[in-house]
This record gives C-alpha cells, structure tokens and sequence, in this order.
C-alpha cells in the first residue's frame, strides 16, 4: 500500500509541476523571453483567489476566471514590456523579470504581509479512501486539471491554424516570420495562454500549497527545470517531465528518504541534460 | 600668550554651550532583520519588539534622559547582505550596540562582524549551539535550544509515555541539532525513538513520508518543522486519515496566525511557547500587558512570541547601556559587553542573564495544546493552566 500510496502521490505532484510550467514554458517557446517573474505572479494570481475569498468570501471555484481576468491583464502589460526589449532578449527578460520578480514580491508583502496564507477549500482535503488507500479530491483535481489543460494546450497547437503558427514560430522564428507568420502577434498569443494556465494554477497553489510573498522563487525554479526536462518548446513533454520527477521524488521518500528527496531530482535532470539534450520527448536534430 | 589665551576662553566657551547637549546626545542602537525574502515574516515581527522595547524607554524618558535613536537595517534575508549591513550599523552609523536576526545563517554571519567591531550584537532568534562555542564576547542571545528540548523531553518521559515515537526536522542547523538532543536525552530517560528523519524545509509534498510513518504506525511525532510545514504536513495527515495520539511542533504550532490559518484543525495539537499573549513568567503580568498594548498601539495588531523575543533582546541591550551611563563609565563596546554578562532582568518571557558563553542561563519553554480554539498551558505542572487532552480523539469522533 506504501507503494501505492507514492505512485498516487508521485502523479499528482508532477501533475502539480506540469500545470506550475505550461504558462513559463510556451512563453518561452513562443518569444524566447526568460520570464523570471514566473514564480512571482503565480503567487499574485494565488493572492488574488485568497483576497477574493478573504474580502468578498468567493469560493475557489469562482476565484479562477477572475485570477485568470488579472493574469491577463498583466500578462499583457507584460508582453508589452518584454516588446520593447532588444537583442540579446533572453539575457535582457531575465535582467527585466529579474527586477519585476523583486518588485512583485515587495508588493505582495506590502499588501498581504509576509504571513503564510491559505485559501480554504475542505472539498480538496476530503477524498476516496478505499483499505488504507486514500486519494484527495486535491490530487484528482490536479491530475484531471493538469490533463485537460495539457489536452487542450495540444488540441490547439496540433488542430487548429493557430496552433501551427505558433508551433512553427517555436521552432524556428525567423523562418516563421519568412513564411508570413506575424511572430509578434503569436507571442501575444503565447503571453495570453500562459496568462490562464498561471491564472488557473495560482489560485490551486494556495488551496494545495501555501502562499508567502516569496514562494515565487521556488515556483519559478520548478517550471525552469520541468522545461529543460520535457525539452525546450515540447508542451507535450511537460506532464511526462512533471511526473517522471514526481515519481522519482515519492519513490526517492520511500526508499532512500526525505533528504534524498531533491539530490535524487537533480541527478535525474543532470543526468538527462547530457543524454538528451533534447528533452524526455525531443527529437535529435540533423 | 594672548591667543594661548583666547583659545582657552573659546573652549570653556564651547564646553558651557556644547556640554550639555553633548550628555543629552542620544543614544544610537542599531537591529538588522530580514524585512523582505523568505523570513520577512519573521524579522517584521521581531523587528517591531526591538521599536517596541525603544519607544518604551523613550516614553519613559530615555536612559538617564538621553532619548534612543534606532537605526534600522533589513539583511533581505540574505547572510552576505546581513553582514554588509552589520558592517554598516558598526562603522557608518557607529551604533552603541544591535540587535536582531533570525535563523542561525544570519545572526552567525553578524555575530562575526560584532567580534571585529567589538560592538555587542544581542541576537533575538539564534539556536545553533556552534555559535556559542568560538568564544565571542560581543555575541549573546535570548534564547537557546536547551529551552526547548528539556521541557519537550520532561514532558514526552513524564506525560505523554508515547510508544512509537516520530522525530521529524527540516533540514537546518538548529533544528537538526534540536532533533538529535532530543532523542539523547529521550534515550537517556528510557524512551527510544523509532524513526527520525529530516526534510527540506518548504517540501511540497508529505505523503510519501506520511505512507511510511502509517507502516509504524507512529503514534506520536514530534516535527521540528516550521509554521508552512506544519500547515502542508497536517492538511496531508488529514487526507490520508493518519489518526496520531499526539502531534507536538516546537516551532511555529503556538501562534495566533497558525490558528487563523489551521482553524478547527489545530485542535489538541501542542506546541511550545516561550511567551504568547495569554502566557507570560509569573510576576511579570502588568508588564505582558503593557508590551501588548503598547504593540496594539504602535502597529495595530496582536504581538506574537517572535515579537517578544525582538523586545527581549532590545531590552538587554538597553538595560546593559543604562548600568554603564549609571556607573558613570564611557559608553565604549567593552563596557557594555561588560553590563551584559552581568544583567539580571525580569521580562515576561524570562529571567534574563547570560552565562559565560552568552546563551540565556533561563530561557525556557512551556508545552501548550490548543484546546477550544485557544493555547493552554499543559506543561510543565507548575505552569499549567489546563489538563492535557491526551490521547487526541480519532479524527471520525471530532466534530
């Protein structure tokens, strides 16, 4: 049952890890900007869901289309900044999220003080518990969101013109715009996706997790990792990525320990990085 | 002969005028704390305990009549800033003495920069026993991790008994040495400790930890995490239905925040206090009521037990200050260090004097649990203000 009770841990958790990474991921795909903000605004979209129960006591199911509103919102504020960077862009977004992430953090704890928040949602606590298995509706909600999230995410950029556009700009910009791709409009698109993966998954954060106005940075590493793990502009790879270390940290617990916990992951992504470059689902080139 | 003449005219001069102002200067102390990054919690509240300790001496009229000037500084969290920032406090602004830190990875960096300095640093949040044993005149602390393991330990031997006893820790330094001299002494006592282990702080994820604890089955665990641990481990003891006999987190269980946070959920757990609202050292009521009126009034919220600790370093270093004015000696580092080693104060959390290593000779904890909503005192007997609930109810008989 031990082993079942980590396989069921080690799933939902990576599942957790792939929606934390969809929105950094295709923006970086898309436009090349190293959004080190990530983390933070996750956080503010979290924040956001917890001041709207805090002030008006809308539930969590609520809160998201409004946190996704936000992310929207500042996203596209964003954007507009990143747009007006030069070359080098990635060095120069890390530079500008740099100074955003610090400026985002300051401000969360000017507005919501440095106390450790959580938004109450009993239902996530409650669960299926069949002989001496027990399963949260928490871990079923990050499992199912995370599939239909990803699912969609595919079924838009594998089945529609739009999704073709952005996929060819992934993986080639400049041949992208040479066919007629309007590359900065897809990169406004990547910012508005990103925008309702970030507005959907923060709001979870704070219902599964906890929020503090620094939590961000971890956040912002998970989804830097997962990428480099699934393969820089492989969407697909994020939830295969999210759960091959999910998987790999339960089962490190078990066996070895809770210290062993985060060496066990970044042997995984070392050991990946010199294998395959590529990602878990890349293709090697030439 | 003349102008060897008129310059000492000017002098005296100068000295009627100037002499006064000069003893009625003020007096400069500096606090470092992390008021931004991962411990601004933390170091906010630790932090208004030392402006709290500060405006208490200047609304009573200074030390002597000489009113108290603080200069603040924030570490950002961060052990290379602190130490900037120590630098800073200790050469620019020339403070008298300071204060603050939180975690042993900041106050250990400034303890060091105090040494240089000669400037006495009294460290309100410091556990780590390494910090104590380099022979650092200008480093004392308020408290010490002996306050929390032996009343924990009376109080597993003596009350709970437990039979599968849990240690768990994160992975830092005072709480990975508080996890080992708690089993010692636990061991020492006949109590043996079945499993121990340590995690990061801020893990994301308990369960595959809970899913090997559940194969003991553990009836008591006592986790040396801090206050977003406890949050995450007991929501996802609560989702895998762990039914424990007791729970006791030393660190961050007994505070109002938790409660707020935790709700009914943190009914029957225990924790530790030093000093909380309802909690003070007997004989010290009025002056519990003034500081948390006072922390009302300034910042228009309830004090916490880091908070006091703030207060109660400040008011070492502020009483050592005021016995070298009084002795009528230079307010030089060496003095004051001096004061220190030999203060004797009643505070609401202690009795504070430091021993020859500058760790708090009294520095000691009670064993709260919370029971309706609110900490009582459980132990140790003399303290109590309540009776232990023990074992805890099974999760499917609470309300």
């Amino acid at each position: 049952m031990m082993w079942i009770t980590a396989l069921v841990s080690g799933i939902a958790l990576g599942s957790f890890y792939a929606l934390i990474t969809m929105g950094f991921a295709l923006i970086f795909g898309v436009t090349h900007a190293f959004n080190l903000a990530h983390g933070d605004l996750l956080v503010l979209a979290g924040y956001v869901a917890y001041w709207l129960w805090k002030a008006w006591d809308v539930s969590l199911v609520l809160a998201f289309p409004i946190a996704v509103v936000a992310m929207l919102f500042t996203l596209l504020v964003l954007q507009r900044l990143f747009s007006l960077l030069r070359e080098p862009l990635e060095l120069n977004s890390i530079i500008m999220s740099f100074g955003l992430a610090i400026l985002l953090q300051n401000g969360m704890l000017f507005s919501f003080s440095g106390d450790y928040r959580l938004i109450p949602a009993p239902i996530l606590t409650r669960g299926i518990h069949l002989d001496g298995l027990s399963v949260s509706y928490g871990q079923l909600t990050l499992v199912i969101l995370s599939l239909i999230a990803i699912g969609l995410l595919h079924l838009v950029l594998h089945h529609t013109y739009l999704g073709k556009g952005l996929r060819a700009t992934i993986q080639d910009r400049e041949g992208a715009a040479l066919a007629g791709i309007n590359v900065r409009a897809m990169g406004v698109v990547a910012f508005s996706i990103g925008a309702v993966c970030i507005g959907l998954a923060g709001p979870l954060y704070g219902a599964i997790y906890y929020l503090y106005p620094t939590a961000g940075l971890q956040a912002t590493l998970l989804a830097v990792t997962i990428t480099i793990f699934a393969g820089v502009g492989r969407i697909g790879g994020l939830l295969l990525g999210g759960w091959v270390l999910g998987l790999a940290e339960s089962a490190a617990v078990i066996l070895l320990g809770s210290s062993w916990r985060e060496l066990v992951s970044a042997v995984i992504l070392m050991v990946l990085l010199v294998l395959r470059p590529q990602g878990i689902l890349g293709r090697e080139q030439g | 002969m003349l102008a060897w003449r008129a310059a000492t005219v000017s002098c005296l001069l100068m000295l009627c005028i100037w002499g006064p102002a000069l003893s009625a200067s003020p007096i400069k102390i500096g606090d470092i704390h992390p008021l931004t990054g991962r411990l601004a919690k933390h170091g906010i509240e630790s932090h208004q305990g030392v402006m709290i300790a500060v405006a208490e001496v200047n609304e009573a009229g200074g030390l002597l009549g000489r009113q108290v000037e603080l200069a603040s500084r924030d570490d950002q969290s961060l052990p290379e800033v602190a130490i900037s920032r120590a630098e800073e406090l200790c050469a620019r602004e020339k403070v008298l003495g300071f204060t603050g830190g939180y975690e042993d990875s900041l106050v250990g960096a400034v303890s060091e920069v105090a040494r240089k300095h000669r400037v006495p640093f009294v460290a309100s949040a410091s556990l780590q026993k390494e910090l104590v044993l380099h022979a650092n005149p200008y480093f004392f602390r308020v408290a010490s991790l002996q306050g929390f393991v032996e009343p924990l330990c009376d109080f597993l031997t003596n009350r709970l008994r437990p039979e599968r006893l849990v240690i768990l820790h994160a992975a830092t330094p005072g709480a990975t040495e508080f996890a080992a001299d708690l089993r010692d002494c636990l061991k020492s006592r006949g109590t043996e400790t079945r499993f121990l282990e340590k995690f990061r702080p801020g893990t994301p994820d308990f369960t595959p930890l809970i899913a090997r604890l559940a194969t003991l089955p553990a009836d008591v665990i006592v986790s040396g995490g801090f206050f977003p641990d406890h949050l995450l481990f007991l929501r996802q003891l609560k989702e895998q239905r762990v039914n424990l006999k007791g729970y006791i987190g030393p660190w961050g269980i007994a505070y109002e925040s938790f409660l707020r946070e935790m709700g009914e959920d943190a009914e029957h757990l225990f924790g530790t206090s030093a000093w909380n609202p309802g909690i003070t050292l007997p004989g010290t009521e009025a002056a519990s009521q003034a500081f948390i009126e006072r922390c009302r009034r300034l910042f228009h919220q309830e004090p916490s037990s880091t908070t006091m600790h703030g207060y109660t370093a400040a008011r070492a270093l502020l009483a050592a200050i005021e016995e070298v004015l009084r002795r009528n000696e230079p307010l030089t580092g060496a003095a004051i260090r001096q004061a220190l080693s030999g203060l004797d104060l009643l505070l609401p959390m202690e009795r504070l004097s430091f021993d020859e290593r500058g760790d708090p000779r009294a520095y000691r904890h009670v064993v709260v649990q919370v029971q309706g909503g609110r900490f009582v005192v459980v132990y140790p007997p003399e303290r109590a203000s309540g009776s232990v609930v023990y074992p805890a109810p099974p999760r499917s008989q609470r309300p």
